[in-house]
């Protein structure tokens, strides 16, 4: 079946020598997690507002983070990381957040965007620094990747204001919520 | 009957190494494993770069929780040894290469090159660990014999060369022997299905289906415990105490990864954490069904392991199966309420309009 895993000839390994593998595994797992989160909200976001006018704009941002997932699958499987147990309660979570913030309208939507992709690149800052302190040219890499998807998420942060994400409902008080929920996601998948 | 082989660092001259093993075993045997006390301890003879057993307690002096006496009784003995080729003509010293039979981790330096202190430690010391793994190897030879025990490992010392008291530093129950034996194994599983992983990646092999390569993998592990059968009853119920539990089941894990990822998982959803599960279910079983076959070539055991490799097959399937099911199902109760709906609701047409108009407001 499509949705099946496939077992290829053989798992392509980067070389596992040398690496930090506690911080790399942890810098894996929780973007491989948040991307399939973003994933997520996004397509909860499309289920109710794929028809609306901004419906084309988020299909188009949701397109971005799909190749931003497929990029963690590989990355997974390269360094041999275990994703984070949470992946069926993103799942679900990041739906129901997606769904829930279109429901208070298009600007409800852009919100929710302009404060999960804020929390995002943030994220990806303080990973990059990581691995700069740790070492630049053996992660050089994986540093690239990392800034080219930071770059891509602080675009779709700008495409959410420019949008009336702040004109929104309790923007505000929304944003603080959903940037708490994002810390607590960020933490515990870097942990579990 | 002991084999006597060189002690590791021997001084040059066979002959009185051969005396000071004897006198060594002599000394070990009268009282259980101690010198007795009145054997003087001289200084390291300047001249002499420590090797071997003296560098050993340099180690296991910096160590003071595990037993003194262990290093104690090793200086004794080393000293003990050295007394005895000084005691015999010195002008042999650079007369013959000194010949190391045994397979040395660390690299013979250049000879005769002798710090003259005794504190210092050269190039080619051996941690404590790469002995402690020795010793470990070695009195694996001695556990279809006494079990995982702390004899065991002390004859694997004697054959070394080292004091029976060299048991002393592990655990008296034979964790560690038993932790080493696994993780030896998980090495050597490891190393075996890389080298079936390149052939194929070279052609000379064909890639196996996965339930044949799951297979194959968990019974060359599994056969690497038909030596030590009879007593694995034993290292099972000790790898399950508390205190073995977090290293028990880290090595367990880290196996079963192994062998995932030789089979070419690429799962970065939660089927990784259940196929996962699913193999260590099968392992663990098939090794309690190990424990009690009888048949020729444990037979019976491999024919277990390809039931429930079968079994874990067909439950993929079943899941799928199911789940389709389930949509079908789904999607027919939807299509029938939709209908009655429509029918029901024709009378209500009159308030389609500002239902209508209020989805458009919303949606704006």
């Amino acid at each position: 079946p499509a949705g099946g895993v496939s077992l290829r000839l053989c798992s392509t390994r980067v070389a596992l020598e040398g690496i930090n593998k506690p911080v790399i595994d942890r810098i894996i797992r929780v973007d491989h997690a948040g991307e399939y989160g973003a994933n997520r909200i996004y397509a909860g976001q499309m289920a109710v507002l794929g028809r609306s006018s901004v419906g084309p704009i988020i299909r188009q941002m949701w397109n971005q983070e799909k190749d931003h997932l497929k990029k963690f699958d590989e990355l997974m499987v390269a360094y041999r990381v275990r994703p984070t147990v949470l992946l069926p309660f993103w799942n679900v979570a990041g739906f129901v957040l997606g769904a829930g913030s279109a429901l208070l309208g298009k600007k409800g939507a852009m919100a929710c965007t302009v404060a999960v992709e804020e929390s995002i690149s943030d994220h990806y800052n303080s990973q990059i620094r990581t691995l700069m302190e740790e070492d630049p040219e053996k992660y050089k890499e994986l540093l690239q990747i990392i800034k080219q998807f930071r770059d891509d998420e602080r675009e779709h942060h700008d495409i959410g204001l420019e949008h009336d994400a702040e004109a929104a409902p309790a923007y505000s008080v929304l944003k603080t919520a959903i940037q708490l929920g994002c810390k607590a996601a960020i933490f515990l998948s870097e942990r579990i | 009957m002991t084999r006597l082989a060189q002690p590791p660092g021997r001084l040059p001259g066979q002959g009185s190494v051969k005396t000071a093993q004897q006198a060594l075993s002599s000394l070990t045997a009268r009282r259980g494993g101690l010198p007795p006390a009145g054997i003087g301890l001289p200084c390291a003879v300047p001249g002499r770069r420590p090797k071997g057993w003296a560098r050993v307690v340099r180690c296991q002096l910096s160590s003071p929780q595990r037993p003194l006496q262990a290093s104690a009784v090793l200086r004794r003995v080393s000293d003990e040894q050295k007394k005895e080729p000084l005691a015999s003509s010195s002008q042999q010293q650079f007369d013959s290469h000194p010949t190391d039979p045994q397979p040395e981790q660390e690299p013979q330096g250049p000879r005769p090159s002798y710090t003259g202190q005794g504190g210092q430690e050269s190039e080619d010391y051996e941690s404590e660990e790469q002995l402690q793994h020795r010793i470990l190897t070695a009195a694996l030879e001695f556990v279809p014999e006494h079990g995982w025990t702390a004899e065991a490992i002390a004859e694997g010392a004697k054959t070394l060369g080292l004091s029976v008291a060299a048991a002393g530093m592990f655990h008296s129950d034979g964790s560690e022997l038993i932790l080493h034996f696994v993780s030896q194994c998980n090495t050597k599983l490891s190393e075996l299905l890389e080298q079936e992983q390149k052939l194929v990646q070279l052609g000379e092999a064909e890639k196996k289906p996965t339930d044949q390569f799951l297979r194959d993998a968990v019974e060359a592990r599994l056969r690497m415990l038909i030596p030590y059968i009879e007593k694995w009853p034993q290292a099972l119920s000790i790898l399950l105490l508390p205190h073995n539990i977090p290293s028990s089941l880290n090595l367990l894990t880290s196996m079963i990864d192994d062998i995932w990822h030789y089979a070419g998982d690429q799962s970065t959803d939660f089927n990784w954490y259940t196929r996962r599960a699913v193999l260590t279910g099968i392992y663990n079983t098939t090794e309690l069904v190990m424990m009690q076959d009888s048949s020729p070539d444990f037979e019976d055991t491999w024919r277990f392991l390809e039931n429930r490799v079968a079994d874990a097959m067909n439950m993929g399937d079943t899941a799928n199966q199911v789940q389709s099911t389930g949509e079908a199902l789904v999607q027919g109760l939807m299509g029938a309420a939709v209908t009655v709906i429509m029918v029901e609701s024709l009378p209500i047409f009159s308030i389609s309009q500002p239902l209508s108009a209020y989805a458009k407001r919303i949606l704006r």
